[in-house]
């Protein structure tokens, strides 16, 4: 079943039927984490880099915020049994305006952020589509991991 | 240009917006409408009026309190915001519906728009400046005509999708290159052919060259960026993507940083979240 996951929004799921999808990445950053073994996965729509500008916002809602929302994603798979060593990681979005000097650069700290928040729990970016200015559709299938992406009229899958 | 004349040959068959409406932004600039000219020309439309009414019920405008009726709404919140809501029901059922031309899925433009009026109230508050009353308005109607070309003319979009994106064009420019008018022109020319106030076309005409406006350029500054953290956030992005470019100039003029968009870009979806249930008759 297509279960859709909004802006600042998550969903985890180990229902072989399910398919996680996520529309208009914009400088927003989608990851997907799944583990191949237990067949369980997630998918998050971060829209802002850092909890720090509305904290309060963060602890009612933790995906607005690529910091605290992957902290949740991840933490939540592994309660529910996937692996850390075993998660694979995938990520979209990102993208950019044009001639992107400085202040709107939203795509590129998610992006930075994303990769730290990795990086800290020893989780390792196995691919990645980001930048441009295209908006991204990413979206995870359960029964197998695959992720893919729909962007500028084109269908392709993360490997 | 030949695309060119096309459009404008079209422009005095798009519907207009619910005379109500008219009549409400007909007498924003005058400093002696009361609020019962407003509920004059409104309560006589009962879709406009539940739509208002649907709108000032949500958490952002009203609060914790319910409004039962127009009388009751233009008490709580006002002659401004009343006239604002009104304009944003306006436009509910065309802004509402699939945008073809642009591929924006139905609801999305009218989130879009909802989002740059948003923002740009978020935004002059960050800055410490006073939005006129008018301001949210013409916000809310920047786009319209993105209407006019993705649904009453429903432009074919691969010419200007090949161009923008391969050469590095941003999409109003490939627009021109390829129609011989951009959406900001065609709405800003069909606001003019419906007498809506001078400040309020200027927005929807340099939406995306600010530095051009002469009446109220701080407005269209404002509304310049906050579409542009919009599109950033994923909302109302179709098939011109990010192909957008913010001016420097402006984020120089109004010393704009990273993280002071990123605040607007948060209050600006959590004012976004609360109206969503009632604009889209989501639970």
């Amino acid at each position: 079943m297509k279960q859709t996951i909004g802006i600042s929004d998550y969903r985890i799921s180990d229902a072989p039927e399910d398919e996680l999808i996520t529309y208009s990445l914009g400088s927003c950053i989608g990851l997907s984490l799944y583990d191949r073994t237990r067949k369980i996965g997630g998918l998050i729509h971060c829209m802002l880099p850092l909890s720090r500008i509305d904290p309060e916002r963060a602890r009612a809602k933790p995906a607005m915020f690529t910091d605290t929302g992957i902290m949740r994603l991840i933490e939540e798979l592994l309660e529910k049994g996937a692996e850390r060593r075993r998660l694979i990681a995938r990520a979209a979005g990102a993208a950019r305006l044009l001639e992107n000097q400085g202040a709107f650069r939203i795509g590129d700290r998610n992006q930075v952020v994303l990769r730290k928040i990795l990086w800290k729990n020893n989780i390792l970016l196995e691919s990645e589509d980001v930048g441009g200015t295209c908006a991204r559709t990413m979206s995870l299938r359960i029964s197998d991991g695959v992720t893919s992406i729909r962007s500028a009229g084109n269908r392709y899958d993360l490997t | 240009m030949k695309q060119r004349e096309h459009i404008l040959k079209a422009l005095p068959d798009v519907p207009g917006l619910p005379t109500a409406a008219v009549r409400v932004l007909g007498i924003m600039d005058d400093p002696d409408a009361g609020i019962a000219d407003i509920m004059a020309a409104v309560e006589i439309d009962p879709r406009l009026t539940t739509n208002v009414l649907k709108l000032a019920n949500s958490a952002y405008f009203a609060g914790p309190r319910s409004i039962g009726n127009l009388t009751q709404a233009g008490v709580l919140l006002g002659s401004k915001r009343i006239q604002q809501l009104v304009v944003a029901a306006a436009i509910f059922p065309v802004a509402g519906k699939q945008i073809r031309g642009y591929d924006l899925a139905p609801g999305i433009l009218l989130e879009h728009l909802l989002a740059v009026a948003l923002g740009t109230e978020h935004l002059a508050k960050a800055l410490k400046y006073k939005l006129p009353g008018y301001g949210f308005t013409a916000a809310l109607l920047h786009d319209i005509g993105k209407i006019v070309l993705g649904t009453f003319l429903e432009i074919d979009a691969a010419p200007i999708v090949q161009l923008a994106f391969t050469e590095g064009k941003s999409f109003q420019d490939a627009e021109y290159e390829v129609l011989g008018i951009d959406h900001a022109e065609t709405g800003a020319l069909l606001l003019e052919s419906w007498q809506i106030p001078a400040p309020i076309v200027e927005v929807a005409r340099w939406h995306h060259d600010p530095e051009q406006a002469v009446v109220d350029p701080m407005l269209v500054k404002l509304v310049h960026v906050a579409d542009h953290v919009s599109f950033e956030c994923g909302v109302g992005v179709g098939v011109d993507g990010l192909n957008y470019r913010p001016s420097e100039r402006v984020v120089k003029e109004l010393h704009l940083t990273t993280t002071m968009l990123e605040e607007v870009a948060c209050q600006m979806m959590v004012a976004l979240e609360t109206l969503r249930p009632q604009l889209l008759g989501e639970d």
